[in-house]
């Protein structure tokens, strides 16, 4: 980890840019790609996008000032993506599309994805899931990410006032839902 | 404390999570796109017969940008496949050497051959091999 902002200190040519990157990759890519899922809840779309995140990484890398660590600065690159993805119109229209398609010829997996959610550890992890995702990603980043507020909050650049009560109201949404369904 | 989002981290990687994994193919594809991104290509370069495809589907009349893009398709050239902009770029380019022109009508922008374009056209057609290397010379070197 500190290596890593040492070296994106040191990042001279494209070379060094290319190793930080493969670098970057081996150290967060399975954390980035954790992120990615919460917001596209897709796998598939998902490795889609974390892909295009490190490209961007590789691109964008002179617009990296020091001020935060590396690893801040590539969820925010992941954040943003995802949700450009979200507003897409690719998203909107074509993915909704397969969604209704999928939904129609066989039921045999969501029957499957119902059984598996009789536990009681998913049943919290789809609530969370189910959350809007204004208050999705502050639970994520906050309980699996354990990143402090003051951290959080140069992820997605919201106030940090802002995400105590979005995180407040995540947990009164969350207990309703779980009280609901038992 | 009993903060049942404590349990939030163990309980997604047992489900949501499980196997989900960045594969050494993904890395690798990452890794690909990059080399191609910076590998040394300054001015995008066409192939010959894009020049030619492309001034021939304006030869007999003007076409906008979509039209231009579908008629090459059907020619079998796919050097805009998936990569539609570029075709944009070209057509800018040959705009600028007057090769051809462009006016626009109901918000479409139609192109069509200069008698420049059209000499060219010829040219090239005539004795392929010679005139054609320099069709494609001229054109590089007004990218530059």
């Amino acid at each position: 980890m500190n290596e890593l902002d040492q070296m994106a200190v040191t990042d001279e040519n494209i070379d060094d840019r290319k190793l930080l990157i493969n670098q970057l990759m081996n150290e967060y890519s399975d954390s980035v790609l954790h992120l990615v899922y919460t917001y596209v809840r897709n796998r598939m779309t998902a490795e889609d996008l974390t892909q295009e995140i490190f490209i961007k990484c590789f691109e964008k890398y002179d617009q990296f000032n020091q001020q935060s660590s590396i690893k801040t600065w590539v969820y925010r690159i992941a954040v943003n993506h995802c949700k450009d993805y979200l507003r897409s119109w690719h998203h909107r229209k074509v993915t909704l599309n397969e969604k209704v398609m999928n939904y129609i010829p066989s039921k045999a997996k969501h029957v499957e994805e119902e059984i598996i959610t009789k536990s009681e550890e998913d049943s919290l992890v789809n609530a969370v899931m189910g959350l809007p995702i204004k208050y999705r990603e502050v639970v994520f980043l906050h309980y699996y990410e354990e990143l402090t507020l003051l951290e959080i909050s140069k992820v997605p650049n919201v106030n940090i006032n802002t995400l105590k009560s979005r995180l407040k109201r995540a947990k009164e949404l969350l207990k309703h839902k779980m009280i609901e369904e038992g | 404390m009993n903060d049942p989002l404590n349990n939030l981290k163990t309980s997604m990687k047992k489900t949501v999570f499980k196997d989900l994994s960045f594969s050494n193919e993904r890395k690798n594809a990452v890794k690909e796109t990059i080399r191609r991104k910076q590998s040394p290509q300054p001015f995008q370069s066409w192939k010959e017969e894009t020049y030619l495809a492309v001034l021939e589907t304006i030869q007999y009349e003007s076409c906008h940008g979509y039209e231009i893009s579908t008629k090459l398709f059907q020619k079998n050239e796919c050097s805009f496949q998936k990569n539609e902009g570029q075709l944009y770029t070209l057509l800018h380019l040959l705009e600028n050497k007057e090769l051809l022109r462009s006016h626009w009508l109901k918000e479409k922008k139609y192109y069509s051959l200069t008698n420049k374009g059209k000499k060219y056209l010829i040219a090239y057609k005539q004795k392929s091999t010679k005139q054609g290397v320099s069709l494609k010379n001229l054109i590089e070197e007004a990218s530059l």
